[in-house]
């Protein structure tokens, strides 16, 4: 522990230092002592009086009256110093010395001791950057990635990877700000533009906004067909009432897919839930989205079952499962958050006008 | 401003005494002034705190000027024509609706504290000149959260009153109107 | 050799030698000791030198980010411009109260170090009881509100990026503001010392006042500054709202502007020695109570106590100990102390008492408006605001009378004055506060009606002091050459009085400017549309938005033209900082002259119209020019050789000769 060694050092010396300046005026003899006294004061001001004035500051009539005054006061203060000096002031002097031996480190160690952590050495940032990162630490490493981000604003890259993490942890208008610097930065796909409006999306709580729907439109110009795109191209139509419109979009999607695509099975759920009939493809395991999304949700549920305070949050699990046409979930995160909140009427009432607004009133 | 000594005529005919007493005089007369100014303008200058609650339940009569605070209540923000604002300011139980006219804060949101001074116009409905916000989004009044706590809304730990966090000297940012 | 734990065993040892000097000077003084009273100044160094080295390491900690010290974790962030995470140090109670006594020890160590024209037994005594504070202080710190709490694990970030608090003018503010405060414990010590000592003659008057003068300085300083940034950076066009923060700072400044002009008639006459002591006392005091007002965040929450009630506690106990203490002290040895000179109620001395007594009733009204609705908050549970219209209707008149005396004070003689022969002097001052006052008559229209007596009283006093200058070098009296002479000759402290006054008129003609005769218009423009403000031609030419390192800005794209022609641009914005979502205004302002245009964005409309909110402010920068100007001539008095000198004058009586006073 060569750092606990640097640090006792440190307060060896320091203590040592502050006997010290308690030490030194006592160690000098009196008579220099004494010399300094007021004796001295008066005579620097003697000496100023002349200087004034020769400067013609002050009369020669205030000059001499002021000469006077501190004359008598210079008699004064040596009558007084030859009266008190000797009796007793070696005695004081050792009683102070020894006083300040004692008491000083005294003191330090009774309020240091009872709060101080002299084995906790200081933990500069940088330092613990450079240091081998711990597995699973999650939070120093995206510390890292965001400090070499502040960096380095023009690291596209960098953008795009930690995006995706954001929306995991939750953090959706950081995410959104990543994508767009991504984008920016990077120049625009299909994919870019999707990634951007659908973060977009999630920050909205779920609705597609007029600047996240022409963000998926952008994408769609710049790669026809691109699911994700067209995806919430049609969720846009149906949450602006038209489900019609959405059901054709999503259908065409399907029909245009590779037969293989993994988001086909999901697509097929939306159409049935807005009453539509099965596109012709093979059906496939319903929990299959897109993973950006399925893993934002879950992280978010996560967050919730360990701590619900956040009331927004949960109303945002509750759109996203509806979103996802995962009614049962929504239903269940509705009742968690029911009893959360049960002593909060405004709560309650707006988690009543959300059932009614997301229709999973039904069981 | 002497403490001893017989009166001693001066050229100007006063004695010392005299002197002292006309210092006095003075002395007094001015504290008296002051003291009359403080009186008279606190009277006049002095607006009473009130919750949306304590509006209903006092049964506070229209023209009276106050201050009134609790939270904006979410999605009761209206935008009118010509910098027209309406929302409704809650404590919880009561809410009361407030009407102004002007340029509102930084940090007006809703579901945010606030607080606004103005004249209880109608029936649970209030005509703000001044809405105040904090310069510090942790900040909650705290005329505001007191009248939560009363209500039950406010749980220490809440994200609200933080006084160590603005700067030194960051006064509440008031938006007047004309 | 930074480690966190350095800076922390530093405080501790300030801590044992505050209470070595607390104890050991005045006991050498009480018996006459000089080894003992020599102990005070390398003590006092000592203590500098640690408690400095505490806050370099504090400061080191937010610099290296060094999230494992709570303070730093709680109001940093790695990603912070450099400038911001030192004024971070101090943007927080914590470490604002190190930088505290940071200055405080710096106080007493220059006492120590250019003390030496000090009588031993007066030094050892101030530095004493600036011992006592130290020690109160640096307890209050370590017991509770230690900035060198660790952490462990060390978080991997910190929290705050509040960006408002991201401001140069809130970064350099507060430690000007605490110059001021702690300088006024110097003061504060001299006076205690001088009770203890019951000696208390001119000399130690003019010991005081350099100490009083550099205090003042700065809080002006500190005080102006704060208004400026409120006023540019809030975006609500004000510059003094007499919020309770503000008054914090005001009423130690108004109690210490007092003090200054008190010390004046004990220096030259030795009379108003008991109240110039208790004055002392009371500015310090009211400093104290500025800094735990502010700090202790009892003014936003009474709730402040009851959330952390040993902090509370310990403040009270810090201001009832020295408040009280002193106050004690002062009515038991107060009337030991000699009288001095005798004067008549028309003199200088007479006009110095008055402007004391305008001075602190002033001091009282904003003592109550502020305090008051505290008291009684805590008293019957009623919560009241008590507005600007009190301060208004309270202080207004009372710095009117004091204004007129201003000009007179210096005209008069000491002892005994002659008011209609100074009148005559001052005849060239009243004719110009009467030609002002028609002059704004006739040229301004609408205003209040007093308005143009205002801006007359502002030429009154600006003139008055020029006056004041020209009299003394007997200006067009005597030849040229002798009236240089005289200027060269006249005292620095002359000089720096008379443009402190005059700073003081040219201030109030920038508020009577910005109050009476201000022009604001709220608008809902579109893109396209004008309006005419005060004479400008202002078109809106669009919304632009603007992309900032971490902010997004709506700009709002002005032009303006003045009678036609054009004047630049003004680009006011309403700017969202994107880590935390966090709304503020950015004004815009045009200067012309000393007036300026002024223009705050609002909320922008959903058919792409923006409100704008336009201020025109007649004279406004005449406002902090004032202040500058009463800087500059307290900076003149500080440099004045006599002040420095400390030799004891003699008194008047003594020296019957010297009739006409060199000031």
């Amino acid at each position: 522990m060569e750092g606990s060694l640097t640090i006792w050092l440190a307060i060896a010396v320091m203590t040592a230092a502050a006997i010290f300046a308690v030490l030194l005026p006592l160690s000098r003899p009196v008579a220099a002592a004494e010399s300094e006294m007021d004796v001295a004061v008066y005579k620097d001001q003697l000496a100023e009086i002349g200087r004034d004035a020769d400067a013609g500051l002050i009369g020669a009539a205030e000059a001499e009256a002021a000469r006077i005054e501190v004359s008598r006061r210079l008699i004064a203060a040596s009558e007084r110093m030859a009266a008190t000096a000797g009796e007793g002031a070696a005695r004081r002097r050792r009683l102070v010395a020894v006083g300040a031996i004692v008491v000083i480190p005294a003191i330090a160690a009774v309020s240091y001791g009872t709060r101080g952590h002299p084995g906790y050495a200081g933990q500069p940032l940088a330092e613990r950057q450079r240091a081998v990162p711990v597995p699973g630490d999650m939070a120093g490493l995206m510390a890292r990635i965001e400090s070499h981000l502040a960096a380095n604003p023009g690291d596209g890259r960098g953008w795009e990877v930690v995006a995706p993490v954001y929306l995991r942890l939750g953090r959706i208008p950081d995410a959104v700000r990543a994508r767009a610097n991504a984008l920016r930065i990077l120049g625009p796909t299909a994919d870019r533009e999707a990634d951007l409006a659908e973060a977009q999306t999630l920050s909205a709580g779920g609705v597609v906004t007029a600047e996240a729907k022409a963000g998926f439109e952008r994408a769609l110009a710049l790669g026809a067909g691109h699911p994700k795109a067209g995806y919430f191209i049609g969720l846009a139509a149906e949450q602006d009432g038209k489900p019609e419109e959405a059901r054709a979009i999503w259908a065409k999607l399907v029909a245009e897919a590779p037969a293989d695509a993994p988001w086909i099975a999901m697509l097929q759920a939306e159409i049935a839930r807005l009453g539509g009939p099965a596109v012709a493809v093979a059906p496939a395991p319903a929990a299959v989205v897109a993973p950006e999304i399925r893993a934002m949700v879950d992280g978010l549920a996560a967050r919730l079952a360990s701590d619900g305070a956040d009331f927004d949050a949960w109303i945002r699990l509750v759109r996203s499962y509806a979103v996802l046409g995962e009614a049962d979930k929504a239903r269940a995160a509705v009742a968690s958050a029911r009893q959360r909140f049960a002593g909060e009427a405004d709560k309650i009432g707006r988690l009543d006008g959300l059932v009614n607004e997301l229709g999973i009133g039904g069981s | 401003m002497s403490t001893t000594g017989t009166p001693v005529l001066s050229r100007g005919g006063m004695t010392r005494k005299q002197r002292r007493l006309t210092l006095i005089g003075i002395a007094l007369a001015v504290l008296g002034v002051a003291a009359g100014l403080v009186l008279y303008s606190l009277s006049g200058s002095i607006t009473l705190f009130q919750s949306p609650t304590d509006i209903v339940e006092k049964n506070l009569q229209p023209g009276a000027r106050m201050r009134l605070g609790g939270l904006v209540e979410a999605g009761s923000v209206r935008r009118g024509e010509n910098m027209e604002v309406s929302f409704a300011v809650t404590d919880g139980r009561t809410s009361i609706q407030v009407a102004y006219r002007g340029i509102l804060p930084d940090l007006f949101r809703e579901g945010q504290g606030v607080v606004t001074e103005g004249v209880l116009s109608g029936d649970r409905s209030f005509r703000a000149d001044t809405v105040l916000a904090r310069h510090d989004e942790n900040y909650m009044p705290k005329e505001v959260a007191d009248s939560l706590k009363r209500q039950g809304h406010w749980k220490p730990g809440d994200p609200a009153p933080n006084p160590n966090a603005a700067g030194s000297s960051t006064p509440q940012s008031p938006a007047r109107s004309p | 050799m930074m480690s966190p734990e350095v800076g922390h065993f530093a405080l501790v040892l300030a801590l044992a030698l505050a209470l070595v000097q607390s104890v050991v000077p005045i006991w050498g003084a009480r018996r006459g000791d000089a080894a003992l009273m020599a102990t005070a100044s390398p003590v006092a160094l000592g203590q500098f030198a640690f408690v400095t080295l505490s806050f370099v390491v504090l400061t080191y900690a937010y610099l290296v980010s060094d999230f494992s010290v709570e303070n730093v974790f709680q109001n940093s962030h790695s990603t912070k411009p450099l400038i911001y995470k030192i004024s971070g140090v101090w943007g927080n109670h914590e470490g604002s109260m190190v930088l505290w006594v940071v200055i405080l020890t710096l106080f007493s160590a220059l006492v120590a170090v250019f003390g030496r024209n000090l009588p031993l037994t007066l030094k050892a005594n101030v530095l004493a009881v600036q011992g006592w504070i130290t020690v109160a202080f640096l307890l209050f710190i370590l017991k509770t509100s230690n900035p060198f709490a660790r952490i462990t694990p060390a978080p991997m970030e910190g929290r705050d990026l509040n960006p408002l608090l991201q401001d140069i003018g809130l970064a350099i503010h507060p430690p000007l503001l605490y110059v001021g405060y702690v300088g006024f414990s110097m003061s504060f010590a001299f006076a205690v010392a001088a009770l203890i000592d019951g000696k208390l003659d001119a000399a130690w008057a003019r010991w005081v006042r350099p100490w009083t003068l550099v205090a003042w300085i700065f809080l002006t300083a500190g005080i102006s500054m704060g208004s400026y940034w409120a006023y540019y950076e809030l975006g609500w066009g004000g510059w003094w709202f007499w919020d309770p923060v503000e008054n914090a700072s005001l009423m130690p400044w108004l109690a210490g502007t007092a003090l200054l002009h008190s010390a004046i008639v004990m220096e030259k006459r030795e009379a108003l020695k008991v109240w110039t002591v208790l004055l002392a006392i009371l500015t310090f005091s009211l400093s104290l109570l500025g800094t735990f007002l502010v700090r202790s965040g009892v003014l936003t929450s009474v709730h402040a106590f009851a959330v952390d009630p040993e902090r509370g506690v310990f403040i009270l106990a810090i201001l009832v100990v020295f408040i009280g203490g002193s106050l004690a002290l002062y009515a038991w040895r107060a009337p030991t102390l000699k009288q001095g000179g005798l004067f008549a109620p028309v003199s200088r001395e007479g006009a110095l008492v008055l402007n004391n007594l305008f001075l602190t009733a002033s001091c009282a009204a904003v003592f109550i408006g502020t305090l008051y609705p505290l008291a009684l908050e805590t008293l019957t549970g009623a919560k009241i605001s008590v507005g600007p219209p009190f301060f208004n209707w309270t202080f207004g008149p009372l710095m009117v009378p004091l204004m007129i005396a201003m000009v007179f004070g210096p005209f008069l003689a000491w002892k005994r004055g002659d008011l209609a022969a100074v009148a005559q002097r001052l005849t060239l001052a009243f004719a110009a506060a009467i030609l002002a006052t028609l002059a704004t008559y006739a040229v301004t229209t609408g205003g209040p009606v007093l308005a143009p007596l205002f801006v007359g009283l502002a030429f009154y006093v600006i003139v008055g002091a020029i006056l004041d200058i020209a009299e003394r070098i007997q200006l067009f009296r005597a030849p040229a050459a002798t009236s240089l002479a005289r200027a060269r000759g006249l005292p620095r402290a002359a000089w720096g009085a008379a443009i402190a006054h005059a700073g003081v008129g040219v201030m109030l003609l920038g508020i009577v400017g910005e109050t009476a005769y201000k022009q604001e218009t709220i608008v809902q423009m579109r893109p396209g549309e004008s309006i005419a403000v005060a004479g400008y031609d202002i078109t809106l030419q669009g919304l632009v938005p603007v992309e900032g390192p971490n902010y997004r800005d709506l700009v709002a794209r002005l032009t303006v033209r003045e009678g036609g022609v054009d004047a630049g641009t003004l680009e006011p914005a309403k700017r969202v900082y994107t880590a935390r979502a966090m709304p503020t205004t950015e004004a815009a302002l045009k200067t012309r002259g000393m007036s300026q245009l002024y223009v705050s964005p609002g909320d922008p409309g959903t058919d792409g119209s923006i409100a704008l909110r336009f201020f025109y402010k007649p004279m406004v920068l005449l406002i902090w020019i004032g202040t500058l100007v009463m800087m500059f001539g307290g900076l003149l008095s500080l440099s004045d050789r006599r002040l420095r000198v400390g030799a004891p004058k003699p008194s008047a009586r003594r020296v019957a000769a010297a009739v006409q006073p060199a000031e």
